[in-house]
């Protein structure tokens, strides 16, 4: 009798092994989907994946040599359907030299009568390209607010990293498109800035 | 990744196989017409029956208008479609045989195999290598697809919204094109004060037809750009084999090139809310110079800025309001690339 | 044991007047896998019913252009029939409520719920589950989540009322696009029903990990088992990951987050990935369990042992894991790029040669034998052709490149009802007609049976075959309404509707004849052919079998 007792409980105990090793697996997996967020974050901006440009600072930006090649790149600029603001670049098309520093300058204004913040998503086509597009300074590194019919010219220093030369996935490309898209992040007096849900 | 590298390869072997399709994508760019200036003239193209739209009973792909999709149709009609039918018989007669030939009455006894090496080998790697065929085309389609435009591309770039699509087109003095669904007789309005379908004589199908089609140049490669205002749209034109979903918050890429001027309809591809069902695609290609024609006939509308290589089309806010260039900025930018 | 019998239908009775003690707790709290077992099969007719019914107004719809009925319906939920947005809106309320009845409310109950909880214990000799009380959960989470997906429908959102996100719910139509609090009763269905699957899949994990008989090894257990269990495994991995995303999108509706907006830095896309990381293994976990109950019928039938046994157990575990590095070939109109597309194409035409292996080892398995054409054995065969032409244009969809002109047509609604519709769910009948004397006592008519799978088979593919037709042609899913040309093919599918749900007619009249009518079934009634554990058990087998462990004899199966 005893001996089955014992049996019985040492089939639970075992019974809870399994299950605790089994939960673990889909609690794994439950961190996993939420680390999937800052992990292809990490995963775009090594690989250029989703057309994902990489950001330089000045010291980095002074080691690259001018290749003399060009490359036209073109610019491209869209508002989300519920931002007020105007949003152009100043050039549509430019030609540059691939590995020397250029600047491209982008205009926006704010069409409605509040204080309106924004912040500017990008990518780059062809989207093999977006890993040698490097930017030094951008407008969409940082929030952005305008007050009511304020406009504003927005720089944007980049170059093209001239490893792009030698990528045999580049050797087609003929012209690179950066395109941005400002989208609300908030509307009204800067205080109230947690007030608003982002995006609308 | 490698696969790119090997796709190429794949696609060699594949020329070398005398399936070439060597002229793909390599049109010489149409060298840019000086037009006159104020010869801006456009009257919608009628559609042909059965040219860019479905058919009625019809059991296959729809007839393709660019070399991807004739690619694609080859490798649907005569690679894919082949090679499953086959496939499918097979199962069938298999199925029939058994059933008739080890029934109970046929078959009393059973008997007891139930392993044998080599076939089991044969229906492993037989299915691999018919996959293998299967991929070589396949792999080169999408290398094909991903060609990027050439330089000097004209670029047009597209805007879902719920519920219309907008046709920019930066290198024509940057107006757009705002085209809705035309109502269908007899049902609720879908966009009101737009028209009903079949009041101009030019109106393709109802369900496919719209106010303002998004007109291209027929007979060179065209850089799309596909974007989308608020939610996600797909812009579709089954007889171009083109789909490319519209994602707000970036833009993506893709050449199209159409082999002949007509009329191409398609649908939104991407649900999209109420009426995605109703915000229909109508490509018109025409002929270079009509087309031109047509970019006079919008505010602002100037013929390729761009055409030339090296010329930067600059505008500055005050002189360029919205989506209105004065036409000396063309001339005047045409003067710069001298 | 003698009084078993008398039990079942004294229960079977009480269903219909009078509500002794004892009713409450054993159909309320209860822990017995079979009871729980039948539970699942009958809430999965139901919710089944349902789904059916809104797809019967889908069909009903599309027999011709032009919106006809959806503003007689719209009132039902709530809106004013006269706002047609809202009307269009109820078009996308439904295809995203027949989505998800179906997929999380009446395959996946039905087929593991029903199926897995009554013959996984019975096959591998186990006398119940591991865990019956956490069992009577998982069942209880699958009705709330059901309930939860039902409320939604009569709640706004956004145009109109209801969730009308399709059963992707992709960002951001289901975040901005969707304001109202419908698609959170959406997302909240899922969650309960994802806690309720999970909690499943431990529980079937443990069960045939630590409960088998002596000597029922894990290379003897009958294929069904191997299938429930890579199919656990499946749901372990897979549905986290969706709880994950859904939880994001929730938080990203109602408390300002960003996962997926870009306005934030979140990417829409991102969520995309998420979805299918578990949307595709779980079309593997709708069909996998079917693969296991048609290996057993084959068997049975031919009275031969199933032809490569460890092939098909291994073929089944090789598709689990393909199935999940696959999942982008969902989204190759989303601006993949050229090596991504690439590899999806190449990944995806992999899972082709198991499902080859599977299909031929079924003939095979035939081949030689001594077939008896039993009602389950026609179903069985009708699901080896149906499957195998959903199987074919999945590899027609693998094609990156070509899937570019079918990528959301008509062609990939036909091709995953060919698979799902004509193969999970003729796999569920098959299955039942398989066991339903076994789990009733009572013995159907094979006649009605076998008239149910021709008008059934009729009727399916004059449903989903024109389809490839219309997604060939270029016709867009999701959509209420379409151009002329597409009349044609539309109609007849509407037709074949009328057909399939009258084969359904003939299902219900014999249940009720086999209730009613039916003779007492014996013990096995399949005769020689039926070897696994379940047919040395009475019919019904008694409410606690195996008390004394059944000792497997080397040799006992395949």
């Amino acid at each position: 009798m005893t001996g089955q007792i014992s049996a019985v409980e040492r089939a639970r105990q075992s019974n809870r092994k399994v299950a605790t090793v089994a939960l673990s697996i889909a609690l794994g997996m439950l961190g996993l989907g939420y680390a999937s967020v800052p992990l292809y974050r990490i995963f775009c901006q090594v690989t250029g994946y989703g057309g994902t440009t990489r950001r330089v600072d000045i010291a980095q930006a002074a080691t690259v040599k001018d290749s003399g090649r060009e490359m036209r790149v073109r610019f491209d600029a869209n508002v989300a359907r519920d931002m007020p603001w105007e949003f152009k670049p100043l050039q549509r098309t430019d030609t540059v030299s691939i590995g020397a520093r250029d600047m491209a300058l982008f205009w926006a204004k704010n069409d409605s009568n509040q204080t309106v913040t924004g912040t500017a998503s990008f990518n780059v086509e062809p989207e093999q390209a977006a890993k040698y597009f490097n930017k030094i300074q951008c407008f969409c590194f940082t929030e952005q607010t305008l007050k009511p019919g304020e406009e504003v010219r927005m720089p944007v220093l980049y170059y093209i990293d001239p490893a792009i030369l030698d990528d045999p996935d580049n050797k087609d490309v003929a012209e690179i498109t950066l395109s941005y898209t400002f989208h609300v992040t908030s509307i009204g007096d800067a205080k109230t800035l947690d007030q608003n849900k982002p995006g609308g | 990744m490698t696969s790119g590298k090997h796709a190429r390869a794949l696609g060699n072997s594949l020329k070398a196989l005398g399936l070439s399709l060597a002229s793909f994508l390599t049109i010489a760019a149409v060298p840019a017409i000086a037009q006159d200036a104020a010869a801006g003239s456009y009257t919608p193209m009628k559609p042909t029956e059965g040219v860019g739209m479905p058919v009625p009973e019809g059991i296959g792909l729809q007839d393709q208008y660019s070399k991807i999709g004739e690619y694609g149709a080859w490798i649907h009609n005569d690679v894919l479609l082949p090679i499953i039918t086959i496939i499918t018989l097979l199962v069938l007669v298999l199925l029939i045989v058994v059933m008739v030939r080890f029934n109970r009455r046929a078959n009393p006894v059973a008997s007891k195999t139930s392993h044998n090496t080599v076939i089991e080998v044969i229906w492993t790697l037989v299915p691999v290598l018919i996959l293998i065929g299967i991929a070589v085309p396949s792999i080169d389609l999408i290398a094909k697809q991903y060609k990027p435009a050439p330089k000097g591309a004209l670029t047009i770039k597209v805007t879902g919204n719920q519920w219309f699509w907008t046709y920019g087109y930066p290198d024509n003095g940057d107006f757009e094109v705002v085209s809705n669904m035309l109502n269908v007789p007899g049902q609720p309005t879908i966009n009101n004060g737009v028209r009903e379908v079949g009041s101009e004589p030019w109106d393709g199908p109802s369900h496919l037809e719209v106010d303002n089609r998004m007109v291209v140049p027929a007979g060179e490669p065209i850089r799309l750009q596909v974007t989308a205002a608020d939610v996600i749209h797909s812009f579709a034109v089954p007889s171009l084999w083109f789909k490319l979903d519209a994602v707000p918050g970036r833009i993506n890429e893709k050449v199209l090139m159409i082999e002949k001027p007509g009329v191409y309809y398609g649908q939104c591809s991407e649900l999209c809310g109420a009426k995605h069902g109703y915000m229909p695609i109508a490509v018109e290609a025409l002929p270079r110079d009509k087309y031109d024609a047509w970019v006079l006939t919008h505010a602002g509308g100037v013929i390729d800025g761009q055409k030339a290589a090296g010329t930067d089309t600059d505008y500055l806010p005050g002189e360029q309001p919205a989506g209105a260039a004065p036409a000396a900025d063309a001339s005047a930018a045409a003067a710069e690339a001298e | 044991m003698a009084t078993t019998a008398e039990h079942f239908q004294a229960h079977a009775e009480e269903h219909h007047h009078d509500h002794k003690p004892g009713f409450f707790a054993r159909w309320f709290m209860s822990t017995n896998h079979k009871d729980i077992g039948t539970m699942y099969l009958i809430f999965a007719i139901f919710a089944g019913i349902i789904g059916g019914a809104v797809s019967g107004v889908m069909r009903a719809e599309l027999a011709a252009p032009g919106i006809q009925y959806l503003q007689y319906i719209s009132p039902w939920v709530g809106d004013d029939p006269s706002n047609f947005n809202a009307t269009l809106h109820l078009w996308n309320v439904l295809i995203t409520a027949h989505g998800l009845i179906m997929v999380f409310f009446m395959v996946m109950p039905a087929i593991i719920g029903g199926f897995g909880n009554w013959f996984v214990p019975i096959m591998i000799g186990a006398p119940d589950m591991a865990f019956p009380r956490m069992n009577n959960i998982s069942f209880w989470l699958t009705v709330a989540g059901f309930c939860s997906l039902m409320f939604s429908a009569f709640v706004p959102g956004g145009t109109g009322m209801g969730a009308g996100t399709g059963w992707t719910v992709y960002a951001p139509l289901s975040t901005t696009g969707s304001p109202g609090p419908a698609v959170d009763f959406g997302i909240f269905a899922l969650h309960l029903s994802g806690a309720g699957s999970i909690m499943g899949a431990i529980n079937f994990i443990t069960t045939i990990f630590n409960m088998r008989a002596p000597g029922m090894t894990m290379h003897k257990m009958p294929l069904f088992v191997w299938s429930v269990l890579v199919t656990a495994f499946l749901l372990l991995l897979s549905l986290p990951v969706l709880a994950a995303a859904i939880t994001m999108l929730l938080t990203d509706r109602n408390f300002g987050t960003t996962f997926f907006d870009p306005s934030g830095g979140g990417d829409p896309i991102l969520y995309q990935h998420l979805f299918w990381f578990f949307g595709h293994p779980e079309v593997y976990i709708m069909i996998l369990p079917g693969f296991g109950i048609i290996s057993q019928i084959i068997s049975t039938f031919s009275k031969k042992p199933v032809f490569g046994y460890l092939g098909m157990a291994y073929a089944m575990v090789a598709i689990g894991v393909v199935g999940f590095i696959v999942w982008a070939h969902h989204m190759y109109a989303t601006g993949l790029s050229v090596n991504t597309k690439m590899y999806f194409t190449a990944a995806t035409m992999v899972i082709a040669v198991p499902t080859g292996i599977k299909i031929f080892s079924w003939i095979a398995t035939m081949w030689g034998g001594s077939i008896e054409f039993k009602s389950p054995m026609v179903w069985a065969i009708g699901f080896i052709f149906l499957f195998t032409v959903g199987g074919v244009t999945g590899v027609v969809l693998a094609n990156g490149g070509v899937d570019d002109v079918l990528h959301d047509t008509y062609y990939v609604v036909a091709h995953f009802h060919y698979v799902l519709s004509l193969g999970a769910v003729t796999a569920l009948f098959a299955g039942f007609y398989y066991w339903f004397p076994k789990m009733s006592g009572k013995m159907h008519s094979e006649f009605l049976a076998n008239l149910h799978f021709a008008v059934f088979f009729v009727g399916v593919n004059m449903i989903f075959f024109p389809m490839h037709f219309l997604g060939l042609q270029g016709m867009p899913r999701r959509y209420p309404d379409y151009a002329e040309a597409y009349t044609y093919w539309n109609h007849i599918a509407t037709i074949g509707y009328m057909i399939m749900a009258s084969s359904l007619v003939i299902w219900f009249v014999n249940i009720i004849y086999a209730f009613t009518a039916g003779k007492q079934a014996e013990d096995n009634y399949w005769g020689e052919g039926a070897t696994t554990l379940e047919w040395t058990l009475s019919s019904p087998p008694p409410f606690h079998q195996f008390e004394t462990l059944p000792v497997i004899e080397e040799a006992a199966h395949h």
